[in-house]
C-alpha cells in the first residue's frame, strides 16, 4: 500500500492535537514520548499497518505493541483518527470507568497489548510472530520500545529470542528520542555513550559515538537508521523491514521527544506531565503550524538536475518543488515525466510536482506514475469536470492534490467544492515561466484573502507560496498563511543549500513564535504571554522569547 | 507404603499425549527442559516447542504473546525461576490483560522444584513463597497435584480449562496417593472421612498427611484428610462442611506458613464457619541443602512431618 504523504502529515498533526486534548483533560499523562513517535505512528496507520477499525479483531489483521506504554495517548489518539474510538473519547483518558487507561489496555479496541511494566512488549510479540507462522499467517508485528526502556535486560533476552527464530514477521522501531523520566538517556544508562556536556546535542552531531546499531547487529538484526520525525524515510524503512526475509529488523529512529511543541522539545520536564488548560490555545495552534521547505531544482544548474536534487537532499530539504514547464501553459520548457522518474532514483525526499503544464488532466497519470507525492495543476487549465478527475485520480494513487493559481487568477468558484479534499494551493507570486523573479508584492494581501475563504471551507490542506520567496519575505507569506515555501535562487542558488534551507527554517520559526506570542496575548493578556515565554527552559529559547514579546509590547 | 512415582514424567508424558490431538498446545522452556521432562513434547512437535534459555521473563512474555493469538503455552521450568523471578511479567502480560469476558491469558505456568524437597540445591533454589505470591494475584488458578496421578489429571484440565494457571510439582517421586481412575474437575480430593478431626494437605504433605491419619487411628482418633489440590480457586464447600462435622483443622504445606495453603484455608473457614485452625509450614524461613537422603530430615526440621501432623491433631481437641 502506497503511504499517502500529504494525508500522513495532517493525521500526525490531528493525532498531537488529539494527545493534548487528552493528556490536559487527564491532568496527567505523557505527551513527551507520544510526539516523539507521531511521524511513527502516522506512516504506521497510514499505509503499513494492515487494518479494519470496524473490525478490530480482524484474525489477518497486522499487530501493533506499544512496549513503551506510558506514551498511551499517542496511540489512543491514532486509534482514534483511524476511527477505532471517536476522537471525543479521548476526554476520559485515565478516568475512572474509561476504556482509555494510563497504559494501553485491551479494553481498548486496536489495543494487542497491556503496555505499562517496561520491556515486556518485545517478548510478547515474539509470542504474537511465533503464533502467526504456526498459523501460516502472513500478518506482521510491529513493535515499539523506547530508548529508556532499553536499560531492561528483557529486551536483550527478546533480540536474541528473535534473532535465534529468524522472526522475520517482527519489525521492531526504537523511538531514540534521549530523554527518559529522570534525565537524558546518556546520562541515567548510555545506549550509546556517556553524555560528557549537558545537552543531547552532542549526540546527534556526532555520530561516531552511536552504538546502538551495533548492540541490536551483534545480536543478530538487521537494522536500519533514520530520522524519525522524516515521514518518506520512515515508510521506505518500514517497507525494507517487512520485506527482509530470515532476520529481524529493527529501526533505530533518531527523535525529539516533544516534538511539534517547542518548550516540550528535548525536555526532559515533559516526559510525563500534562499542559496546563490556559495553554491549549497556544500549543494547539503550535501544533498546526508546521510547515515544509521546498526548494526549487530548476533553479540551479539544468544540466545536472540529479545534481540539484542530490544538494536538496543533502540540505535536508522537507520537499523537492519539480517545476514542469511544456512551453506551452508556460513559454518556457524544463523537463517533463520521464526526467522526474529518473530523478525519484536519488532521493525518498517527497517530490512536490508543479504542473506548469497545458491541459493536465492528459499527463497527471504519467507524473504520479514517475513518482510524485503531490500534483498540483494550475485552475487557469482546469475546469470542474476536468479537476474532478484528476482529484479523484490522485486520491485513488494516494498521491496529494494541489491547485496552484497564477498572481492574476482567483481560486475559481468551480473550486470551492473540492476545498475540503484539497492537500496543497499553491499561490504563485510571480509570473510563472523562469526562476529569478522578484515576489510581487500584493500577492501577501490576495494570499491572506484566499487562506480565508479555504478555512471557510473547511481546508485541512497548506498554503504554498511560490515564487521569489527569500529571508526578507518568507516571515510575511508565513503570516499570510503560507506554511509551504519555494526556494528557487534563494535556495538552490547558493552554494551552500543547507544553510540556505537553515536560514529559512530560522526565519518562519520566528515568525511561528511571533505569531504564537500574538496567540497567547490575544488568549490570557500579557500574564499568559510571559508564562508561555517562561516554558521555554532549555536552550536560549526563553530569552529570544521574552525579547519578542517586549518588542511586540505584549509585556 | 505404597509406590512412589514422578510428577514430571507424568506431565511431559500427558503434554505429549495432548499435543497430538490438540494443536493448539505449545511449549515453553527455559533451558530445564529436560529436568521438566517437556523435551519429548519437543522431539514430536519440535515447531510447537520454544527454548528461550535461561531466560524466564521473556518466556512467560513469550508465552502470552502466543496465547493473546490463540494457542495454549505451557511454559515451564523450576518454581524458584518463575514465580520468584518473573512476577511482573506474570502479572502484567499474562493475568492482566482482559477482553470480553475472557480474564487473564492462557497461559499454564508448571514448575517442579517447589517447596523445601529440593533439597540439596539449597535454600537459593527452595521455594516457600510461590503460593503466596501467585495466589495474590488477579485471575490467577493455583494448583498443587499430589502425586503422578493428580499431575496428569490436573495438566489434562489446563489444557481443557480457559485461564491462568500455575501448577506446582515437586522435584522427588512421591507415593501415589489417588487411584489411577480419580478425577480432578473440582477443587479438592477428600481422600479419607473421618469425625473427628480434619487434616488438610497439598503436594508431598498429603501422603504425610494420609500417614497422620493412620497413627491418629491407633489412638482412636477419626480424621479425615482432604487434598487440597487447588488453592485458587478454593473449596468453600468442602472447607465448611469440614469445619461444620470435625471442629477443627490442621494444615500441613512445605511453603512459608505466610501466605501458603494453610493461609488461604483459615482466611475460607474464618469467614465460613470460624474454627481453629493450626498451621504447618515453614516458620519465616529460608531453608537450606540436604542430600536426597537427608530431605526428611530437612522437613522434620521445620515439622513438617505426618507425626507432627498428628501431635497437633491432638493438641488442639485437647484444647477444646
Amino acid at each position: 500500500m502506497k503511504l499517502n504523504y500529504c494525508r500522513t502529515r495532517q493525521n500526525v498533526m490531528r493525532a498531537r492535537r488529539l494527545v493534548i486534548r487528552a493528556t490536559t483533560a487527564a491532568g496527567s499523562g505523557h505527551p513527551g514520548g507520544s510526539f516523539s513517535m507521531g511521524e511513527i505512528m502516522g506512516c504506521l496507520f497510514n499505509g503499513h499497518l494492515r487494518f479494519d477499525a470496524g473490525n478490530p479483531q480482524w484474525e489477518d489483521r497486522d499487530r501493533l505493541v506499544l512496549s513503551k506504554g506510558h506514551a498511551a495517548p499517542g496511540l489512543f489518539s491514532n486509534l482514534a483518527v483511524a476511527g477505532y474510538i471517536d476522537e471525543s473519547e479521548l476526554d476520559t483518558l485515565r478516568s475512572l470507568g474509561s476504556r482509555l487507561q494510563g497504559h494501553p489496555d485491551l479494553k481498548c479496541p486496536g489495543v494487542e497489548f497491556c503496555g505499562g511494566s517496561l520491556g515486556i512488549g518485545l517478548s510478547f510479540s515474539i509470542g504474537v510472530a511465533l503464533a502467526a507462522r504456526l498459523d501460516g499467517r502472513d500478518y506482521h508485528v510491529y513493535t515499539i520500545i523506547g530508548d529508556g526502556e532499553s536499560n531492561e535486560g528483557q529486551i536483550w533476552e527478546a533480540a536474541m529470542t528473535a534473532s535465534k527464530y529468524n522472526m522475520d514477521n517482527i519489525t521492531a522501531i526504537l523511538d531514540r528520542n534521549f530523554i527518559q523520566q529522570d534525565s537524558y538517556t546518556e546520562e541515567v544508562m548510555p545506549l550509546d555513550r556517556r553524555m560528557e556536556g549537558d545537552t543531547p546535542a552532542e549526540m546527534w552531531s556526532d555520530p561516531s559515538r552511536w552504538r546502538t546499531a551495533e548492540k541490536w547487529r551483534s545480536f543478530g538484526w538487521n537494522v536500519i537508521e533514520i530520522d524519525g520525525h522524516r515521514i518518506e524515510q520512515i515508510d521506505a524503512a518500514l517497507k525494507t523491514a517487512r520485506a527482509t526475509k530470515q532476520v529481524p529488523t529493527i529501526i533505530i529512529a533518531r527523535t525529539i521527544k516533544g516534538k511539534s511543541v517547542e518548550h516540550m522539545e528535548d525536555n526532559p520536564a515533559w516526559h510525563g506531565k500534562a499542559a496546563n488548560p490556559e495553554m491549549i490555545p497556544v500549543i494547539h495552534e503550535e501544533i498546526g503550524a508546521q510547515f515544509a521547505i521546498a526548494p526549487s531544482i530548476i533553479a540551479g544548474d539544468m544540466g545536472d538536475l540529479e545534481g540539484e536534487v542530490s544538494r536538496c537532499a543533502e540540505g535536508r530539504a522537507d520537499m523537492i518543488h519539480m517545476d514542469v514547464m511544456d512551453g506551452k501553459f508556460v513559454p518556457n520548457r524544463t523537463f517533463d515525466h520521464v526526467k522526474l522518474k529518473q530523478l525519484r532514483s536519488v532521493t525518498e525526499i517527497p517530490f512536490d510536482t508543479h504542473l506548469m503544464i497545458a491541459d493536465p488532466v492528459r499527463h497527471v497519470r504519467d507524473y504520479v506514475e514517475a513518482g510524485s507525492d503531490i500534483v498540483t495543476v494550475h485552475a487557469e487549465e482546469c475546469d470542474r469536470s476536468s479537476f474532478g478527475e484528476i482529484h479523484d485520480y490522485l486520491r485513488e494513487n494516494q498521491v496529494g492534490v494541489g491547485i496552484a493559481v497564477n498572481p492574476d487568477t482567483d481560486m475559481p468558484s468551480w473550486s470551492h467544492g473540492f476545498i475540503p479534499t484539497l492537500d496543497q494551493v499553491i499561490i504563485m507570486s510571480v509570473i510563472p515561466g523562469r526562476s529569478g523573479q522578484k515576489y510581487i508584492e500584493s500577492i501577501h494581501q490576495k494570499t491572506a484573502g484566499i487562506v480565508s475563504l479555504l478555512r471557510e471551507h473547511k481546508f485541512a490542506g497548506v498554503v504554498e507560496a511560490d515564487g521569489g520567496v527569500n529571508l526578507e519575505n518568507i516571515g510575511a507569506c508565513f503570516d499570510d498563511g503560507a506554511r509551504a515555501f519555494v526556494g528557487g535562487s534563494a535556495i538552490v542558488g547558493r552554494d551552500d543549500v543547507r544553510a540556505a534551507i537553515r536560514g529559512f527554517r530560522d526565519a518562519v520559526i520566528d515568525a511561528r513564535r511571533k505569531m504564537l506570542l500574538s496567540k497567547a496575548f490575544e488568549a490570557g493578556g500579557a500574564g499568559l504571554v510571559s508564562r508561555w515565554t517562561s516554558l521555554h527552559d532549555i536552550g536560549a529559547k526563553g530569552e529570544k522569547l521574552a525579547g519578542m514579546a517586549r518588542e511586540s509590547g505584549y509585556v | 507404603m505404597s509406590n512412589t512415582a514422578d510428577m514430571r514424567t507424568a506431565y511431559g508424558r500427558t503434554l505429549t499425549d495432548i499435543g497430538r490431538t490438540n494443536p493448539d498446545v505449545v511449549v515453553l522452556g527455559a533451558d530445564t527442559t529436560s529436568s521438566l521432562k517437556t523435551a519429548g513434547f519437543g522431539k514430536e512437535f519440535p515447531d510447537r516447542f520454544f527454548n528461550v534459555g535461561i531466560a524466564e521473563a521473556n518466556m512467560v512474555s513469550v508465552a502470552a504473546g502466543l496465547a493473546i493469538s490463540g494457542k495454549i503455552p505451557f511454559a515451564s521450568t523450576y518454581a524458584i525461576f518463575l514465580p520468584g523471578r518473573a512476577v511482573d511479567q506474570i502479572r502484567n502480560s499474562i493475568a492482566y490483560p482482559t477482553r470480553g469476558g475472557r480474564r487473564g491469558l492462557n497461559v499454564k505456568m508448571v514448575v517442579s522444584h517447589g517447596g523445601l524437597s529440593v533439597g540439596a540445591d539449597g535454600g537459593s533454589h527452595q521455594q516457600i513463597e510461590d503460593i503466596a505470591i501467585m495466589r495474590a494475584i488477579p485471575n490467577m488458578r493455583v494448583l498443587i497435584p499430589a502425586d503422578a496421578v493428580a499431575a496428569e489429571g490436573l495438566t489434562r484440565i489446563m489444557a481443557a480449562e480457559y485461564g491462568p494457571c500455575y501448577m506446582r510439582m515437586a522435584r522427588s517421586p512421591t507415593p501415589v496417593v489417588h487411584p489411577e481412575s480419580a478425577q480432578f474437575g473440582g477443587m479438592s480430593a477428600t481422600l479419607r472421612e473421618g469425625s473427628d478431626c480434619t487434616i488438610i494437605a497439598c503436594g508431598i504433605t498429603v501422603s504425610m498427611a494420609m500417614e497422620a491419619a493412620r497413627i491418629l487411628k491407633a489412638d482412636g482418633i477419626d480424621a479425615s484428610v482432604i487434598d487440597m489440590f487447588s488453592i485458587k480457586p478454593i473449596d468453600t464447600e468442602v472447607l465448611e462442611k469440614a469445619a461444620r462435622s470435625t471442629g477443627h483443622i490442621v494444615t500441613c504445606e512445605e511453603h512459608n506458613i505466610i501466605g501458603g495453603m494453610g493461609s488461604a484455608v483459615a482466611e475460607t473457614v474464618s469467614g465460613a464457619y470460624p474454627v481453629p485452625v493450626s498451621r504447618i509450614g515453614v516458620s519465616d524461613m529460608f531453608g537450606e541443602s540436604a542430600r536426597d537422603n537427608q530431605i526428611q530430615m530437612l522437613l522434620e526440621k521445620h515439622g513438617i512431618t505426618a507425626i507432627n501432623i498428628a501431635n497437633r491433631a491432638r493438641e488442639i481437641r485437647k484444647s477444646r
